[in-house]
């Protein structure tokens, strides 16, 4: 039945996709008669979506600060098992935010402070099985943590602290070091969480410059680049929940690497790709920059709300562990259906709405070599 | 990008495999024709060559996205490669006497988009990755016998971008932009935290490496991709940064033989324009005179290459390629512009196709 259902998705979409596969000009006239105007789409996308998304991120690592800290001084199975709820928080809020990597989330390594992917060679789980076993006393302070590989001071360490080889340990006093180790990522994500609102929020930062463009600003100028920079979040952030979370472990004719995937440890790869669809989602809609286009390129927006619900009702689909959901053949047809669905709402945003609204995301400028 | 190769050989590759009369009269009559790769405005890819009067002379279809264009010193051939990580590259007569040749990158290597003729014009080397083990090579290929691939040496560095040959004919120099990426995760880049540019002298008989010259160690996130060799044999560099967006370091320089490498300072209003990103870089057929890019910051400029200061800033939309004519250059835009910069006698005009990232000259 799931097949089925998969096949009728991916009949449904071809025609729409071959519509699609045509460029629209950018429409000049069309911007003399918008419902929405530009500038409005970015205060939404600002203060509705990214400044909220950053502040639950941060929310969220607080609690998981608070939930780790509890299983540190009291572990028990029940404590383990609230700081792995409070883990999934993390996951699904960092995964609503990782593709806005401009400005604050692009300091610091933040990015691969917070979540350290892809990691083709392994570096994270090897760097931290290697400090486990050493009891690096180093790594139970995130200013210690701060100081070490990137790759261990995050959600891929800290899945594995809780999750990984000789995880049971955390519901007893065995597994006091390591619970250390974890608690200094948590505190180390919320200190990060910390400075990314904090950044977000800063009167005279990227938010007011993203919001209200101007030519003596060094990083938006003019509202086509503060577009640009939208756009260009959504289509990059498509293109990289297909390269960098699905192909790699759906592999290539039936060779699945399962271990390939995102937080295949905790069982939370979906819930992370979905969140991140969602995130984008939400840009999308609620910022209504798909309203900010010309009469004629009106039909994009259902269009993209079309095609995102194909998203949806591909992940809805993969309920297996993905080791399993990897290698049965209702389910990898759900994922392979769901790399087609990123392809097009990458082309979808980085060609067809940068054109509706005269942008360059798609093509040489943000895009280059 | 696998299936990419199956493509291709599903469906051949088309065709310029004879011009009609009006464009060989074009062509015949062009005191300049450029080549670009270009995407259509019904999205598809594929190169085009223009005459400078505007005239299009001939188009090839290309399977997915090109990079940049080589010719032989003849004139006799062109290559397209694939933009990285593509697996293709396509050699075809520019006057269209001769079919299209596709090659397809060797097991477990792809192309990086860039590539340069021996002066002969018999070989062409290439840059591509050794995904595997994260370090670029460089293809020889043997224009004498169908292009077959006789060999390769390494870039001595990860992600190779463009290469050149210097004025001795022999020495090749490559910039090895620093950043590893592996077709299994599509462009994205890998190792942003321990990236390693640098730019290296080749002997393109052995294949040794003469020198390799690196910036500060405060500047590793700077990856170096473009060059262009000036009337004194310095090699000029563009870079891309990738680190923090607030930064804001030189993004041109020069490095020579001698093993000197040198950032040049550009006033800081300019730097800032230039948006941390350098698309092309070229210099004018006197030697005189660098051009640079920056489709993002939507800029092109001149630079003195004796006095290394800024001459003409030109603000172009989406604007990248950049091609040497006299004094002056040729710039292109995605947006379908070609026009003429500092000199250049080539008028403004708009085509119904967007130019790609870079503009070669068919000699």
């Amino acid at each position: 039945m799931r097949l089925i259902l998969a096949l009728i998705l991916l009949a449904m979409a071809a025609p729409v996709m071959a519509q699609e596969g045509k460029l629209l000009p950018p429409n000049a006239e069309a911007a003399k008669y918008p419902l929405v105007t530009r500038s409005s789409v970015l205060e939404r996308a600002v203060d509705q979506v990214i400044r909220p998304a950053f502040q639950n991120f941060k929310d969220k690592a607080d609690a998981l600060t608070v939930a780790v800290d509890g299983l540190c001084a009291a572990p028990s199975t029940p404590n383990l098992d609230g700081a792995k709820l409070a883990f999934a928080d993390v996951v699904d809020a960092y995964s609503r935010v990782e593709f806005f990597k401009i400005g604050p989330l692009g300091q610091d390594n933040r990015a691969e402070r917070i979540f350290f992917w892809p990691d083709r060679k392994g570096i994270g789980l090897r760097q931290v099985q290697q400090l486990l076993a050493e009891h690096d006393a180093a790594a139970t302070t995130p200013e210690g943590l701060a100081s070490k590989s990137v790759a261990v001071q995050g959600l891929g360490a800290l899945e594995y602290a809780l999750y990984g080889t000789g995880s049971d340990a955390l519901n007893d006093n065995d597994g006091s070091f390591r619970c250390q180790f974890g608690l200094a990522i948590a505190k180390n994500m919320a200190g990060i969480g910390a400075d990314l609102v904090a950044d977000w929020m800063a009167p005279d930062g990227i938010a007011s410059h993203l919001m209200a463009p101007r030519e003596d600003y060094a990083d938006y100028r003019t509202e086509i680049e503060a577009l640009e920079e939208l756009v260009g979040i959504m289509s990059h952030g498509m293109e990289a929940i297909r390269d960098t979370r699905l192909l790699p472990f759906i592999g290539r004719e039936g060779s699945a690497k399962p271990k390939l995937a995102p937080f295949w440890r905790s069982g939370l790869t979906m819930a992370a790709v979905q969140a991140n669809i969602e995130g984008l989602q939400k840009l999308f809609d609620q910022s209504q920059i798909a309203d900010a286009v010309g009469p004629t390129d009106m039909g994009l927006k259902a269009s993209t709300e079309f095609e995102f619900s194909n998203a949806f009702r591909a992940t809805d689909l993969v309920t297996s562990p993905i080791d399993e959901a990897a290698t049965t053949p209702k389910q990898l047809s759900a994922l392979n259906y769901l790399v087609i669905v990123t392809q097009s709402l990458q082309t979808l945003f980085g060609e067809q709405l940068s054109a509706a609204l005269s942008l360059s995301v798609g093509f040489s400028a943000l895009d280059g070599d | 990008m696998w299936q990419r190769r199956a493509f291709l050989r599903a469906a051949g590759v088309g065709f310029v495999a004879s011009l009609l009369p009006a464009q060989t009269e074009a062509l015949e009559r062009a005191d300049m024709v450029v080549a670009s790769a270009i995407r259509t405005g019904t999205g598809h890819y594929g190169a085009a060559l223009v005459s400078e009067r505007g005239e299009v002379v001939s188009k090839l279809v290309l399977p997915d996205r090109g990079h940049d264009i080589v010719f032989a010193p003849d004139g006799g051939r062109g290559v397209v490669f694939a933009r990285q990580p593509g697996t293709f590259a396509v050699v075809f007569d520019p006057a269209g006497n001769a079919a299209p040749l596709t090659l397809t990158s060797a097991a477990g290597r792809h192309f990086y988009g860039h590539g340069v003729f021996s002066p002969d014009g018999r070989l062409l080397y290439a840059t591509e990755s050794d995904f595997e083990a994260a370090k670029g090579v460089i293809g020889v290929y043997d224009g004498t016998s169908n292009y077959r691939r006789i060999g390769e040496f390494p870039t001595y560095g990860t992600g190779p971008h463009e290469l050149l040959l210097m004025g001795d004919g022999k020495t090749l120099v490559i910039a090895n932009g620093g950043i590893e990426t592996h077709p299994d995760y599509g462009r994205a880049e890998l190792n942003l935290e321990s990236m390693d540019p640098s730019i290296v002298f080749v002997d393109t008989e052995s294949g040794s490496l003469i020198g390799q010259v690196r910036l500060d160690a405060g500047l590793r996130q700077l990856s170096i991709r473009h060059m262009a060799i000036d009337g004194r044999q310095r090699v000029w560099f563009g870079c891309q940064y990738k680190g923090d967006q607030t930064d804001q370091p030189q993004l041109i320089g020069y490095a020579t033989l001698d093993g000197v490498i040198e950032l040049v300072e550009l006033p800081g209003d300019l730097l800032s324009d230039l948006r941390n990103y350098i698309g092309s870089v070229a210099v004018s057929t006197d030697g005189g005179m660098i051009g640079i890019s920056s489709p993002v910051g939507n800029l092109a400029v001149t630079i003195d290459a004796a006095s290394r200061k800024p001459a003409v800033i030109k603000s172009i939309r989406n604007g990248c390629g950049l091609a040497p004519q006299g004094t002056g250059f040729v710039a292109s835009s995605g947006n379908g512009e070609l026009l003429g910069l500092a000199g250049s006698k080539v008028a403004d005009q708009t085509f119904d196709f967007g130019f790609d990232n870079h503009l070669a000259v068919l000699a």
